[in-house]
């Protein structure tokens, strides 16, 4: 069920545009990645809006009254929390059913591209199993052409340069970099920045870079490909929207107040 | 909030596990490969290679002593005083044939060692993923190595003079074993998975593709004698007997056919996907199917027996004296030893 309606589709379009790209794998895994963001734009977006309204919601006033009334009857406190939503026209559930639609997509989408990086023949008598003969031909399909740039997107990436006796994981470090700016520009100032909510935040931020990496270290480099992709195409899908906070990356962009303005001036002037 | 972190922390570690394990398939996903010499089978799975007896399944030796990031898959070879075996971290192994201690290792491929190695009088040659094919002498030193277009999966075969190497990239290449220079070579229309079978008095070699291509072609300049095409794909390499070819396709289809020019004798269903070389002995044929069935016919095609194992069958059962040894992917045991009749003698368990 799960191979017939995701995965198989999923290896199909993607061989299709390699195909499509003069057989390059790695220019495939980032048209697929774009073309599987631009399909779930409208659940992003959703989840966003569902995400906004639960925040801004955090600083109603009814809502805070209610947390304080209510703070040592949790039975109460939710069936009040329900009426409010109800009050308010909020769905609390509207930024986490998108996600929720989103996750199989993203877990078949990295399955696809596992499955077609196949590097060893049982891999690859799958993936030949997984193939529409209508639409793709095996015979001139196989084997996939698993280089792009100086990679093999079957394995671990790791760029060897002259004099240097170990290779350098170049991929690893932009997924990382990815990742963390992406978490950082897409973090909203939380309402009360000293709750666990905003803690969590902040852990999340800083690990998951490290896990992500770690994928992308002990991985097939497509996937780090992948991730990395996915990570800018992220940013940009934010960005677009308008929900994207430079300031968390570039904290000068946060000091234009007329006050630092003119301490930086004078800084300036002084020299 | 200390309880958060932990809670935080251990999500990542079940996630980094889960996600890990989904790209395990990318670095040890394959079957059983077993070589042996009568009286011990060298068997290559998962992290180890084990030395077995023959006559009751008892284990003399695993190796390494300790499981590693090493998966050893490659039907391990026997050369005189060394075992070959090269692991899918790039490693190319000399293990003592009687103890498992390691002689020496070759570290200069960037691939995976998919397909055993072939010895010709001094001379190992060892293909690899990374689409190279290495000659090394006995002690491990490089000689020579040849490039081809894609990774190498299929054992090379030779006649002594010649290496002929069948590779993803579509081509057949036949390589001069002394220099590693280039003979010939041939584009046979789709990538070869599975080893050549070379017929040294005829000159010719029988391949699969692909493609669904069944091919002889002419050790001496590459020409192609002839070529049949078969509706189901084929993932086998054919058995050769006395002027026929032995082999089935993924539709459950078995042949014998004429090695001289590729027609029909004989052909029965089985109803299974045929998966791996038919095995040859005792004037019957042994047919593994992916479904885990050995099925036994005579020479004529007369069904024998058929027994099932629960696994996968991707490789023939390897001949032991008057035995079978069944190398089984994806059940709960990966080697059994069975009669010629399939009658069970013993299932291989390693100590822990």
């Amino acid at each position: 069920m799960w191979d017939a309606l995701i995965i198989t589709p999923f290896i199909n379009t993607l061989l299709f545009i390699y195909n499509l790209v003069g057989q390059n794998f790695g220019i495939a895994i980032i048209l697929f990645t774009l073309l599987i963001r631009v399909i779930t734009h409208p659940l992003m977006v959703k989840q966003i809006k569902g995400a906004q309204a639960m925040q801004e919601l955090q600083k109603n006033e009814k809502w805070i009254k209610i947390q304080e009334k209510y703070k040592g009857d949790r039975e109460k406190l939710a069936q009040e929390q329900m009426a409010l939503y109800k009050e308010l026209g909020i769905n609390p559930f509207a930024s986490c059913l998108p996600t929720l639609i989103q996750l199989p997509i993203i877990f078949g989408l990295y399955q696809a591209i596992i499955s077609a990086l196949a590097s060893t023949p049982l891999d690859l008598l799958r993936l030949i199993r997984h193939i529409y003969p209508g639409l793709l031909q095996v015979e001139s399909l196989i084997p996939l052409n698993s280089r792009f740039l100086w990679m093999d997107l079957g394995q671990p990436e790791r760029l060897f340069i002259p004099g240097l006796s170990f290779g350098i994981p170049v991929l690893v470090v932009i997924v990382v970099l990815t990742t963390y700016i992406q978490g950082k520009l897409i973090a909203t100032p939380p309402a009360n920045p000293k709750d666990q909510t905003a803690a969590m935040s902040n852990m999340m931020n800083l690990y998951m870079p490290i896990f992500m990496g770690y994928l992308a270290y002990t991985l097939a480099s497509g996937l780090a490909l992948y991730f990395i992709a996915s990570n800018i195409i992220g940013i940009l899908q934010y960005a677009m929207l308008g929900k994207v906070n430079w300031g968390n990356v570039f904290p000068f962009l946060n000091k234009q107040s007329p006050d630092t303005k003119s301490a930086g001036q004078k800084k300036s002037y002084s020299k | 909030m200390k309880t958060n972190k932990v809670i935080l922390v251990s999500l990542f570690l079940l996630g980094t596990i889960l996600l890990t394990a989904c790209g395990a398939p990318l670095s040890g996903s394959s079957w059983p490969g077993i070589g042996s010499n009568g009286d011990v089978l060298y068997v290559a799975n998962m992290q180890h290679v084990y030395a077995v007896r023959v006559a009751d399944g008892s284990m003399v030796w695993k190796y390494p002593e300790k499981a590693g990031r090493q998966m050893f898959f490659a039907a391990p070879v026997l050369a005189d005083d060394q075992l070959l075996v090269g692991d899918y971290e790039n490693i190319f192994h000399s293990l003592d044939p009687n103890t498992g201690a390691e002689k020496w290792t070759f570290t200069q491929a960037q691939g995976d060692w998919i397909a055993s190695p072939l010895v010709v009088g001094d001379v190992i040659l060892a293909p690899n993923a990374d689409h190279f094919l290495y000659a090394l002498s006995r002690d491990g030193s490089l000689l020579w190595k040849f490039e081809t277009g894609r990774a190498l999966w299929a054992q090379p075969v030779s006649d002594g003079e010649v290496v002929y190497q069948a590779s993803m990239d579509h081509k057949l290449y036949a390589i001069n074993i002394r220099d590693g220079s280039l003979v010939w070579s041939v584009d046979v229309g789709g990538a070869v998975i599975y080893s050549p079978t070379l017929d040294v008095e005829e000159r010719t070699i029988y391949l699969t593709t692909l493609a669904r291509n069944l091919m002889a072609i002419n050790t001496d300049d590459g020409s192609i004698r002839w070529q049949r095409q078969f509706e189901g794909g084929m993932w086998t390499q054919p058995a050769l007997n006395e002027g026929r070819l032995y082999l089935g396709d993924l539709q459950g289809t078995v042949y014998a056919l004429s090695a001289a020019d590729g027609s029909n004798i004989w052909s029965q269903k089985v109803e299974q996907p045929v998966t791996g070389k038919a095995t040859i002995v005792d004037n019957r044929v042994i047919f593994p199917t992916e479904n885990g069935s050995l099925i036994a016919m005579t020479l004529e095609g007369e069904r024998l027996w058929s027994r099932s194992f629960e696994g996968k069958l991707y490789t023939g059962p390897v001949v032991a004296g008057d035995r079978l040894a069944v190398g089984i992917a994806e059940g709960k045991e990966f080697l059994k030893m069975v009669s010629l009749d399939g009658q069970d003698l013993w299932t291989f368990v390693p100590p822990k």
